[in-house]
């Protein structure tokens, strides 16, 4: 279970001061998927990075099983995320030089995995996302929809509890893109992750379990969605 | 993130930018190689002067003057007064400066000195030839022979008590006397002429009271003159120049006949019985503490005395001072590297930004980020040692056998590299690239990884 609890932030002081995110709370519950939709300057974005302890709330809490993230000492939240977190980016965000294999070993690395485990989990990761045939290509030479394929396999690699998705399908055709999601909602099922995903895109939310949706800051609503809130 | 993981991929990223990687190291490479070859070259200079002094002075003996200038290289700014009873020095540049000279009174004196073994005085006598029934003459430079010289020898022996009107011929006179080799040469009789010194101020005094026709009637009187008999008792072999420079041509003789020669040379000059410099045998010399005690009374007596410790500390100061010059040269070579090393690890951290920022998202610490790019400033430095010591190491020992020849050192090699040095200099370099990276890495160890992700 994710438990937002009354979480603000805000930037600048005085006159400058911008209210980005204000006293929202929800739970989210474990191996569901939930879409955070909103306008640009909602705050979604905001409020992925600090559910994932990119950034730290003005007030509030994020509590993630038993663990309230801002309690901890910024080394723990790294290592929390490197063991319970994964993200998938808009932008792919692949290291275009390194081989797939090298791409999908980085989350093992940093998490200091066990190194005779780590070649079985990248191969498996590789192939549950269909690159098995791809392993030692460079990562610069996939295709858009192969890269974040890539990118799913990176993150899912080190089995997390949630896979943080902003934007996944923003730089895929509505084809490539429907593939994508379907292998990650399929991976959900799979492996149970929580999968918390930032998106415009009306027919990607409709498919989550949850919506939540922000506006200015605020939640305007959440749970199942209308169509017209979500555009 | 493991240290070995680190190190993995601070190796592939360098690989993955290898013409900015071999530039920067190119950089490091240069200082480098110009230390390298300033260790090498100092390694030779210090090796080729300890085999000189080894091979040229007897440890147990001291040199000793009257005078603390004889010890000086250098020339004095301000003129000397003239002494007459001074001799006189001229340097390689040909400037003359007067010293003190030994007398046989301080000859004695010295020998009196506790500790003392024996003196002999320090004669180089130019002859005015040497030749051989039906030969040509020419002109020759005899020696005393010291034991500790141990020439190698082309055919003879050398006993220990060395034969009176004998001597050690070298090599280079052979065809010249007519021998057909070595072995011919031995037991066979040559004769070395000697002349009187031309005595300037008895002349002066000859022309003053108008009586200058005896002046010529001396110079060609054949007293002034004598062609004494010596036989060969061995023939030397063509010194290496690093043994003894500039003695190919030295004769060997007893120190008895030397100074017989010479006091002939000398009878009637101001130079007569006196000696520029003295050889000062010391008793258990081989003990340090036992030679300085006898250079100290020496000092004590008035005399001034090097030992070989004070003549290889002359060469080694001369030595270090051109090592440091060239060390400066490497080391401005080396400071101008590391303001490449820093710009390249600033390019690399803009170039990774989002690397970075994926990295932080990912969960790898900040002191993970901070020590990934300090081990990529470190391979740098590795490799840029690496490269240049290689290349100075290939390269001089090349040019190693071009460089003898020109400097006539034989078959000494001037450029002398030590593994031990090299492993150090690199070490510095890493540690210097280390210190070059930290500003570009504590920046990336600092980046937001949201602004980080964001970047375009």
């Amino acid at each position: 279970m994710i438990t937002v609890n009354k979480l603000t932030k805000t930037y600048g002081k005085n006159d400058n001061e911008f209210v980005a995110l204000k006293d929202v709370s929800f739970s989210i519950p474990d191996k569901s998927t939930v879409a955070i939709t909103g306008k640009s300057g909602s705050g979604k974005s905001t409020l992925m990075h600090i559910m994932s302890g990119l950034d730290r709330p003005t007030s509030g809490s994020v509590v993630i099983g038993k663990t309230d993230l801002y309690k901890m000492k910024a080394n723990d939240i790294d290592n929390f995320r490197a063991n319970q977190m994964s993200f998938i980016f808009q932008s792919f965000f692949v290291e275009a030089n390194q081989t797939c294999y090298r791409n999908v070993m980085l989350p093992l690395e940093i998490a200091k995995i066990n190194i005779t485990k780590r070649k079985s989990l990248v191969l498996e990761a590789l192939k549950a996302v269909g690159l098995e045939s791809k392993v030692y290509n460079l990562a610069g030479t996939l295709s858009g929809g192969q890269k974040q394929r890539l990118a799913i396999a990176r993150a899912i690699v080190n089995r997390p509890s949630i896979v943080f998705a902003d934007e996944p399908t923003g730089n895929l055709d509505t084809i490539t893109g429907d593939k994508i999601m379907n292998l990650l909602f399929g991976l959900n099922e799979k492996l149970g992750s929580t999968i918390v995903l930032v998106t415009h895109d009306l027919d990607l939310a409709k498919r989550c379990q949850m919506q939540i949706h922000l506006k200015d800051g605020y939640i305007e609503s959440k749970g199942k969605l209308t169509s017209k809130q979500l555009i | 993130m493991y240290k070995i993981d680190i190190l993995r991929r601070s190796f592939r990223s360098l690989l993955s930018a290898k013409a900015r990687t071999l530039l920067t190291a190119f950089a490091i490479a240069v200082g480098t190689f110009a230390l390298t070859l300033t260790l090498g070259a100092s390694n030779g200079a210090r090796n080729y002067g300890d085999t000189l002094i080894k091979n040229n002075f007897d440890p147990t003996e001291l040199i000793v003057s009257k005078d603390k200038n004889f010890f000086s290289n250098t020339s004095s700014s301000q003129p000397q007064e003239y002494n007459p009873s001074f001799g006189n020095i001229t340097s390689d540049t040909g400037n003359v400066r007067q010293v003190q000279m030994l007398n046989d009174n301080d000859l004695s004196r010295l020998g009196q000195i506790n500790g003392v073994s024996t003196v002999r005085p320090a004669v180089s006598l130019a002859l005015q030839y040497i030749t051989r029934d039906g030969q040509r003459k020419y002109v020759a430079t005899l020696q005393a022979y010291s034991a500790y010289k141990a020439p190698d020898l082309l055919a003879g022996n050398i006993p220990n008590k060395f034969p009176s009107r004998s001597i050690v011929l070298p090599e280079a006179y052979l065809s010249s006397l007519g021998f057909n080799n070595a072995h011919d040469a031995i037991g066979q009789t040559v004769r070395l002429a000697v002349k009187k010194q031309f005595d300037q101020s008895a002349a002066l005094s000859s022309i003053l009271s108008g009586n200058a026709s005896s002046i010529a009637s001396s110079l060609n009187s054949s007293s002034n003159s004598a062609e004494l008999p010596f036989k060969i008792i061995a023939v030397t072999q063509k010194p290496s120049a690093l043994i003894q420079p500039g003695s190919a041509l030295y004769i060997y003789t007893s120190n008895t006949d030397l100074i017989t020669l010479n006091d002939f040379t000398t009878t009637g000059s101001a130079n007569f019985h006196k000696y520029l410099s003295a050889y000062i045998q010391v008793k258990n010399g081989t003990n340090i503490a036992d030679l300085n005690a006898v250079q100290s009374k020496i000092k004590d007596a008035g005399y001034s005395a090097q030992s070989v410790i004070d003549t290889e500390k002359t060469l080694t100061q001369v030595i270090n001072v051109l090592q440091g010059i060239v060390t400066v040269f490497g080391l401005i070579a080396v400071v101008a590297s590391v303001f490449g090393v820093i710009n390249t690890m600033y390019i690399s951290v803009l170039q990774r930004t989002r690397e970075i920022g994926l990295m932080k998202a990912l969960g790898m610490h900040k002191k993970d980020i901070n020590r990934l790019f300090r081990i990529e400033a470190a391979l740098l430095g590795f490799l840029g040692g690496l490269l240049g010591s290689i290349v100075a190491a290939v390269m001089g020992t090349l040019l190693n056998p071009w460089i003898s020849n020109k400097l006539g050192l034989g078959s000494a090699r001037l450029l002398q590299f030590k593994l031990s040095q090299v492993v150090i200099l690199i070490a510095v370099l890493i540690f210097v690239a280390i210190l070059a990276g930290l500003l570009p890495a504590r920046k990336a160890s600092r980046l937001d990884p949201i602004e980080a992700l964001r970047t375009e």
